[in-house]
């Protein structure tokens, strides 16, 4: 039985899956902090937040990556 | 009869495209995050895209459920007739309830039980069949779901702010998801162009070299590719949206963030699951995303019911397509007028199951509350009035 390759694809859809959701919701959050009022350097936090966002793209990316076997040999 | 297979092949394809575009687009459909007509339109783009990108074809698609070979037997097109017209009228019976049930699964079944009749008991191996088909069934929707339920937690606690002295919640921006879910939702479609098409592509080649105008063991042709492509994206495009509705609002309401983690987790365990070699449903995957995305946001319902129906409709799949599938091959067994028969009735349930499917239509206007959209509307366009009119509901 392939109780092994199980746990892996288990282990790396749970990697992959709270690393997105991670950066986004980091992203998210430092859009929302961006705009609060009272927020002193909206700039800086803003682009923590797209930096968070295109980290979530280039993971995006290489999944696409995998997916194509043309890039895979 | 190459060239009945290989049309009853393509609508299988078309099946597998309208059945489950769901998988892909139910939830940003759900929370407004795509227009459901775009959703719909750029799932078909994306397996289009994605059947093209992919063309090495699993070869034995039969994966070694039957066992070929070695003691001669061989998958004659009668057989892969048989099996796919299992396949094809399992599919559409779970269109028609509703359900999201696995297409490869409804292949196997059909598959393995055309195979019995057609050749024997000993013909099937069935601890491939529980390897490859019954244990993931069990855990697809357990990994999907457990992953779904973390990330979905983690989304919320990480986006949820509230004011350190008055306790009062602060803007969160969680519809900063929807965004996300255009991309997420759309990686998803495309694994699954990848994947899908490529078992049609993989039959009719089969059924090319087993009719003896194609060379063993070559890949598939051009127009083979392009045909298969075409018919999951037109498939794709005609929206199951009966399945649409029950993924989309039937088993939990869904929101943003939820949504974006369980398309997160779907994609991801596509993904994980094909290149690392346990393979899992699709289907299966992505229901149990939804489901376990429903239990990590607090204040939400799962409607256990309906999952319950879901269940019991992927316990039976593989048992009806392969009763269907071995009726099949007993007809096709007869000779011409087997052959014949068998097409006439399966085109007539299709046909019948299709003017049931009107009397209670299920479209891109009524697939999700609408209630649900008008939130969508007002979310986005923050103070502009909402344009969702009641009366769209009223066909429902």
């Amino acid at each position: 039985m392939k109780w092994l390759e199980l746990l892996q694809v288990g282990g790396v859809t749970l990697v992959a899956a709270v690393t997105l959701v991670v950066l986004y919701s980091l992203g998210v959050r430092l859009t929302a902090i961006a705009g609060d009022a009272q927020q002193k350097s909206p700039v800086l936090v803003r682009s923590l937040a797209y930096v968070c966002f295109a980290f979530c793209a280039a993971a995006v990316l290489f999944g696409i990556y995998l997916i194509v076997p043309y890039f895979g040999k | 009869m190459v060239a009945l297979v290989i049309a009853l092949a393509l609508f299988f394809d078309f099946t597998n495209g309208f059945h489950d575009t769901a998988n892909a687009m139910a939830t940003p459909i759900a929370t407004g995050a795509i227009k459901p007509k775009t959703a719909v339109a750029l799932a078909a783009v994306l397996n289009l895209v994605g059947a093209f990108l992919s063309t090495e074809v699993a070869k034995t698609i039969s994966g070694g459920l039957i066992r070929e070979g070695s003691d001669g037997i061989h998958i004659t097109p009668d057989i892969i007739f048989a099996g796919l017209m299992g396949a094809v009228l399992w599919n559409m019976i779970t269109w028609l309830k509703g359900l999201p049930s696995s297409s490869s699964h409804a292949l196997f079944g059909g598959l393995i039980g055309a195979a019995v009749v057609g050749i024997g008991f000993h013909s099937i191996n069935f601890e491939t069949v529980l390897q490859k088909v019954i244990l993931p069934a069990l855990f697809a929707p357990l990994i999907a779901g457990l992953v779904a339920y973390i990330c979905t937690r983690l989304a919320y606690a990480l986006t949820s702010r509230h004011d350190p002295e008055t306790g009062d919640k602060l803007t969160q921006k969680r519809g900063g998801f929807r965004t996300g879910q255009i991309f997420t939702s759309s990686l998803v479609a495309l694994a699954h162009g990848t994947n899908d098409a490529q078992k049609t592509m993989g039959i009719i080649t089969l059924v090319l070299i087993a009719g003896g105008t194609q060379a063993p063991g070559s890949g598939p042709q051009f127009w083979v590719i392009a045909a298969c492509a075409f018919a999951i994206a037109i498939g794709t495009y005609a929206g199951g949206w009966r399945i649409i509705r029950t993924m989309g609002s039937g088993l939990t309401e869904v929101k943003p963030a939820q949504g974006f983690s369980a398309e997160t987790s779907t994609a991801s365990a596509i993904l994980a699951s094909s290149h690392l070699g346990f393979a899992l449903s699709t289907t299966q995957v992505a229901s149990g995303s939804v489901i376990g995305s429903g239990l990590g946001r607090k204040g939400t319902s799962v409607r256990w019911g309906t999952a319950g129906k879901i269940a019991l409709g992927w316990l039976f799949t593989l048992p009806a397509s392969a009763i269907v599938g071995a009726l099949t091959a007993l007809l096709v067994s007869i000779g011409v007028v087997g052959v014949i028969i068998a097409a006439v009735v399966g085109t007539s349930a299709v046909l019948f199951m299709f003017v049931v499917s009107r009397k209670s239509h299920v479209g891109h206007h009524n697939a999700v509350e609408v209630e649900e959209a008008g939130h969508a509307v007002r979310f986005r366009k923050k103070k502009k009035s909402r344009k969702t009119t009641p009366s769209e509901d009223v066909q429902r």
